[in-house]
């Protein structure tokens, strides 16, 4: 049994406490950003970047101000298209653990020619590799492959204060999330789980995906 | 904080006002959360719409600079539909006290008033007392002058009219938030409010939290577990060095400044000492003299005796009335009497109001020492743009200084928990703490008296100084000492050991503190409580989340501040689900409760505020610069020309500046037209001095940025991520435009007001971020605190041609 | 075989990748490698305090040899529970941060450039400029005959930074100067 995040939407303040631990713990530079009249900044991830907190507004039918966020990540999905892409071209480039389901982008994703890094990109129903220029890698999420073997939470989900963000045994998690969902609904009757049975990181949305982000769910 | 941020998840009802809690204090809306998991409903009243509004239940917009008016009409709400907690209001607050004839108040202002000195005759505005002093309290209320009538006089003017029109917000909005928070007057539901910089940076700052303590007692909030009012305090030891005092109208442990007119320290004691009339009354601050002696054994050690006042003839003496604080100071140096001096930790050359002023002041000095981590807009002030640095004659000593992982000591979090933490690493290169520039600065001094002589040697000669800087040995000072082998309760101290708790303190010199709050943090028992780490706690204490085994917390060890006020006469708690204190066969249990008394209803049984000298909680506050009660006024720079409940437009008391650069632009002027609200973000800390020099926040929030309403975006012909200007009476700013539903435009007295607001945490040393937003901001404060208002000042926006500042 | 987001979507519900996870061809050898060593291991835990906002969170700073390895939430901490804000997750970068003053720096009247200096220079420099101005402006008597004992030329500004231990020391310092120009964050 794979392990599985459960990020609550409902929680996540954006204090992105998450986006800045996960470039810490992986020794990530800073990318130069612009003010471009929004918060989220990065723009979008980038082989730097491996987890970023997207922000989007709108105004309700009452005409009430909704503010959403999106801790974007890898979903580490059950049956990864991306690996089963790069394997067509270089097996081991994206592997998957088999105790924990994470799914990894390997140093042999250097050996993909740039045509076969992008089918690999494109082949992901949640648009989340990012193709490294400098070490021709494909860079993601890699579930802190490094903690959680040693038995510890990702730094994501260690370091989130609202409790948006859960991490645990695949059977747990689903348990959780139906609880969740259940409480949620009565505030936001369009709560859905995204993609819950084909991912590992499972999102609670309060409404439709396109006030999130149009790949928050596919 | 009367409470502690564990405490917020026992709350019924949070109302967030004058705080963007999830922005600036991430960490709190873990228990806000949990409160509303356990059923809370969340409220977010607040000029825009930010990440807190996002997870509240629900936010209110209004206008920058009208929280009297909100708080107001709250107050009305809850007096015209018998909301309050009666038995509390009138066992616990003042609402009975008769005030005196002095007492009036007309066209927006109190009796006593001065228009020449823009001052209030206070004097005017006491109680009324017996032939014995012991003042006159009605509990029939029959008394007009009670203060619960005139309280209720006062906010009836506060109807749901008037404050829709001046605040901006819906009859609707109104009445959803005062529902909802009122409901908490019912002795089993508690209702908190959490405020910060919102609240404070007025020239109604004090006011608008007098206001909130007001509801708060109406609704028998305070010391209830889930209640109080609770200030998120904003830097990182706010709270600890406001309880040292790094501030000219104290001394540590919240004692006034001696005056030039207290030249004896019995003149000090006399004037600073209350005596109460009441006789259950336990007046705490009656031991004022204990305290204060201990604090001057502390600082002048062997060389204080009975015989020669403990030193105090040697303590610098302010001149009364006189304001000596950060602002004025700057102003005088603007006037060129100034010579030098210390700016540590601190860029006041962006987070100071009218920086423009304040770049220009710090020219006129002749030397400077600042300590810092990284070169700031205060460092570099002597190259900023657009100086010759040829012409600035000012010497500038930067220090290297060492971060929190780089030293060890306390500091003491919001909630009042004193916090141990360890050196993990030594300062990097040469860098230094604080503490270890100013011992040796002292000893260098020190010698130098010696050797040469001077003026007035005695002070630095006298004090009890280390060669070395150790923190944990002024961790002990801080706590004290018996200066003399002595007793507490039945247990006996040698000189140099540490005493237990401050009951123990004296006034014969025998004992020593650097502040009393803290005496108990570190016994000779116990050792240093700052550094336990022990989560047990019993089922009571369990219950409302009380850890008071982990740390240690001011005074005593005191969770929840006026704990005493959550039970009834009896003791018996009011809400039995969540007690913080329960008085069960003759003893206290649950938190350690304000004095160990027995409850109202026994033969010697205390009343509850044990910190007034009356006992009672305040309603009517006789000793405020503005009034008795909180009045609403318009900030000094307002989009109005006039408001519905006085003629008097603004504060007539507020404090400012007459330089050439202190210019106002005038009520309702046309070039002004929109109000500037200023604020700060997750990802940077106040000034940015250091978190813009992490490259990684950087890249999340890199550049200044304006937030605007799509209408006023269309007004003026901006688009989303537009460079724009702003300007203001006093300066000009270049930002980004950030247009966004989430900022509205007002409804104000049938006319439509904008807002705008900016972060301030950019500045030119950073390149091509943007520059202080406060070139823009109003030299108007406070007339109680001095604290400037940041929160609302007018400004105009136009689309920028050619962008200079963000590159 | 080249899959895009459209045929993975037609393509779970047609079974393309309907294999189990024993199917998919894992290596384990791959992903230990990838695992490699954990930062921290062997690394002293130090418990701190992140210097920011008044939640005060606790962290662990884990040291190596004296140096600092990485930094995150304390999760014995009852408030913070091992959470951090984004500022909190950056304290690792932000002191290792090359751009941090090292040496105590000096600018001399009109010059336009910074010059490294020694503490011990630097020091008796500041101490002489106190000194003077001290002896020189040290208010002893007001108009009215008090005695006030009050230095108003030169100021102190700082700092919510420093411990309680340090505000001791500093207000101490003060008092004894006659320094009453004193304030720092808590009216700002």
């Amino acid at each position: 049994m794979p392990k599985t995040f459960l990020i609550d939407t409902t929680r996540c303040t954006a204090c992105r406490g998450c986006q800045l631990a996960c470039k810490e713990w992986h020794d990530l530079p800073a990318n130069e950003t612009k003010q471009t009249g929004s918060h989220q900044n990065p723009p979008d991830l980038n082989p730097n970047n491996l987890k970023i907190v997207r922000f989007r507004e709108h105004l309700d039918k009452d005409g009430v101000v909704v503010w959403n966020f999106f801790p974007d990540q890898c979903r580490h999905c059950l049956e990864p298209p991306c690996k089963g892409q790069a394997d067509t071209s270089v097996e081991g480039a994206m592997i998957q653990d088999e105790k924990t389901g994470a799914v990894l982008a390997t140093e042999k994703t250097a050996q993909l020619s740039e045509e076969d890094a992008q089918s690999v990109i494109e082949a992901c129903p949640y648009n989340i590799p990012r193709l490294d220029k400098k070490t021709k890698r494909l860079t993601k999420c890699d579930m802190c492959f490094d903690r959680v073997s040693a038995g510890m939470q990702p730094i994501c989900v260690k370091t989130c204060p609202t409790g948006t963000m859960a991490f645990g045994e695949r059977e747990d998690m689903l348990n959780m999330a139906r609880n969740r969902l259940e409480t949620v609904l009565k505030e936001f009757p369009k709560a859905f789980l995204a993609d819950y049975k084909d991912v590992n990181v499972i999102y609670l949305l309060a409404e439709e995906k396109e006030h999130y982000y149009e790949y928050a769910a596919s | 904080m009367t409470n502690h941020w564990i405490d917020i998840k026992n709350s019924d009802a949070v109302l967030i006002m004058g705080s963007n809690a999830a922005e600036h204090h991430p960490i709190a809306f873990k228990w806000i959360t949990r409160a509303k998991e356990n059923g809370a409903v969340l409220m977010h009243v607040d000029p825009k719409f930010s990440r807190t509004s996002a997870r509240c239940d629900f936010h209110v917009p209004l206008r920058s600079g009208t929280d009297v008016p909100f708080l107001g009409g709250m107050v009305n709400y809850i007096l015209e539909n018998g909301l309050y907690f009666k038995e509390y209001v009138l066992s616990y607050t003042n609402a009975a006290f008769v005030v005196g004839k002095g007492y009036a108040f007309k066209d927006g202002l109190f009796s006593g008033f001065d228009s020449k000195k823009r001052a209030y005759d206070k004097s005017k505005w006491a109680f009324e007392t017996g032939p014995d002093g012991v003042p006159v309290i009605d509990l029939t209320l029959k008394n007009e002058r009670c203060v619960l009538n005139l309280l209720k006089k006062h906010y009836s003017r506060y109807t749901l009219k008037n404050v829709s029109d001046v605040t901006g917000v819906s009859r609707d909005n109104l009445l959803k938030v005062y529902k909802a928070f009122c409901a908490t007057g019912a002795p089993d539901k508690a209702g908190t409010m959490l405020y910060a910089l919102g609240w404070t940076q007025h020239t109604v700052g004090a006011q608008n939290i007098r206001l909130s303590s007001i509801v708060q007692l109406l609704l028998g909030n305070i010391g209830v577990a889930g209640g109080g009012i609770n200030a998120l305090r904003g830097e990182p030891n706010v709270q600890g060095s406001t309880d040292h005092a790094l501030l000219y109208n104290n001394l540590p442990g919240y004692h006034a400044t001696p005056q030039a007119q207290w030249q004896t320290l019995a003149d000090y004691h006399k004037a600073n000492t209350p005596v109460t009339k009441v006789k259950n009354s336990p007046n705490w601050w009656g031991n004022r003299p204990k305290y204060m002696v201990s604090l001057l054994k502390g600082w002048f050690g062997d060389a204080a005796t009975p015989e020669n006042d403990f030193c105090y003839g040697l303590l610098p003496k302010l001149e009364p009335g006189q304001d000596y604080s950060y602002m004025y100071v700057m102003d005088k140096m603007y006037d060129k009497k100034i010579r030098g001096g210390f700016i540590m930790g601190v860029n006041p050359m962006n987070s100071f109001p009218n920086t423009n002023k304040m770049r220009k002041a710090l020219d006129n000095l002749d030397w400077l020492v600042c300590s810092e981590i990284h070169t700031s807009e205060t460092t570099e002030n002597w190259h900023r743009p657009g100086v010759d640095p040829k012409k600035i004659k000012t010497e500038v000593f930067l220090l290297p200084s060492a971060h929190r992982i780089e030293k060890d000591g306390t500091i003491s979090n919001s909630g009042r928990w004193l916090q141990w933490f360890d050196q993990g690493v030594k300062p990097g290169g040469e860098a230094r703490n604080f503490a270890d520039v100013v011992v040796p600065l002292i000893n260098m001094l020190r010698d130098m008296y010696k050797a040469e002589g001077g003026t007035l040697p005695e002070p630095l000669l006298k004090l009890h100084w280390p060669d070395k800087y150790d923190a944990e040995e002024w961790t002990r000072r801080i706590n004290g000492f018996f200066w003399a082998d002595g007793k507490a309760g039945d247990k006996t101290y040698k000189r140099g050991q540490l005493v237990p708790a401050f009951g123990f303190l004296k006034d014969d010199g025998s004992t020593s503190s650097l502040n009393w709050i803290y005496t108990g943090s570190y016994t000779e028992e116990e050792g240093n409580k700052s550094k336990r780490r022990d989560a047990g706690q019993t089922p009571m204490q369990a219950n409302i989340g009380l850890f008071p085994n982990w740390s240690w917390c001011w005074p005593v060890n005191r969770r929840i501040l006026y704990n005493r006020a959550s039970v009834d006469m009896n003791g018996k708690p009011w809400n039995p689900e969540k007690a913080v204190i329960a008085w069960e066969n003759g003893k206290w249990t649950g938190d350690v409760p304000d004095g160990p008394w027995a409850p109202m209803s026994e033969e010697k049984g205390t009343l509850p505020f044990i910190m007034n000298r009356d006992g009672h909680a305040q309603l009517y506050g006789p000793g405020l610069n503005d009034g008795p009660f909180p009045e609403h006024y318009e900030p000094a720079e307002t989009p109005l020309a006039s408001h519905p409940f006085s003629k008097q437009l603004s504060s007539p008391v507020y404090k400012f500046h007459t330089s050439d650069m202190d210019k106002m632009a005038r009520a309702a002027d046309p070039k002004y037209p929109i109000v500037l609200t200023t604020y700060n973000l997750t990802e940077h800390w106040c000034g940015g001095g250091e978190t813009r020099n992490v490259p990684n926040l950087l890249e999340a929030e890199p550049q200044l940025y304006v937030e605007m309403s799509r209408e006023l975006a269309e007004e003026k012909g901006i688009k989303n991520g537009d460079g724009v200007v702003i300007e203001s009476i006093r300066g000009r700013v270049e930002a980004i435009a950030m247009v966004t539903v989430r900022i509205r435009p007002f409804k104000v007295m049938g006319k439509t007001v904008h807002l705008v607001g900016m972060p301030f945490c950019f500045g030119w040393t950073t390149p091509k971020c943007g520059d202080s937003t406060n070139r823009l901001t109003i030299g108007a404060y406070d007339p109680n605190t001095t604290i400037q208002e940041s929160k609302a000042c007018l400004v105009n926006v136009f689309k920028a041609g050619k962008l200079t500042e963000l590159g | 075989m080249k899959s895009t987001r459209r045929s993975f979507l037609k393509g779970v519900g047609a079974g393309v990748f309907c294999l189990t996870l024993g199917q998919l061809g894992f290596d384990l050898g791959e992903a230990k490698a990838y695992a490699g060593s954990l930062k921290i291991e062997g690394a002293k835990e130090v418990i701190s305090v992140c210097p920011f906002c008044s939640v005060c969170c606790q962290v662990i700073a884990y040291v190596r040899d004296g140096k600092l390895v990485s930094t995150e939430g304390d999760p014995d901490f009852p408030v913070n529970e091992g959470a951090l804000c984004a500022k909190g997750a950056a304290l690792y970068s932000m002191y290792t941060n090359d751009h941090r003053l090292k040496k105590p720096m000096y600018r001399a009247p009109n010059s336009d450039k910074w010059v490294e200096k020694d503490w011990d220079w630097t020091l008796k420099q500041i101490a002489r400029r106190v000194k003077d101005a001290r002896d020189k402006d040290m208010i002893l008597k007001n108009g009215k005959g008090q005695t006030v004992n009050r230095l108003e030329s030169i100021f102190w500004m700082g700092t919510s930074h420093a411990s309680n231990e340090e505000c001791a020391v500093i207000h101490q310092a003060l008092r004894g100067l006659g320094v009453v120009h004193m304030d720092h964050q808590a009216r700002v």
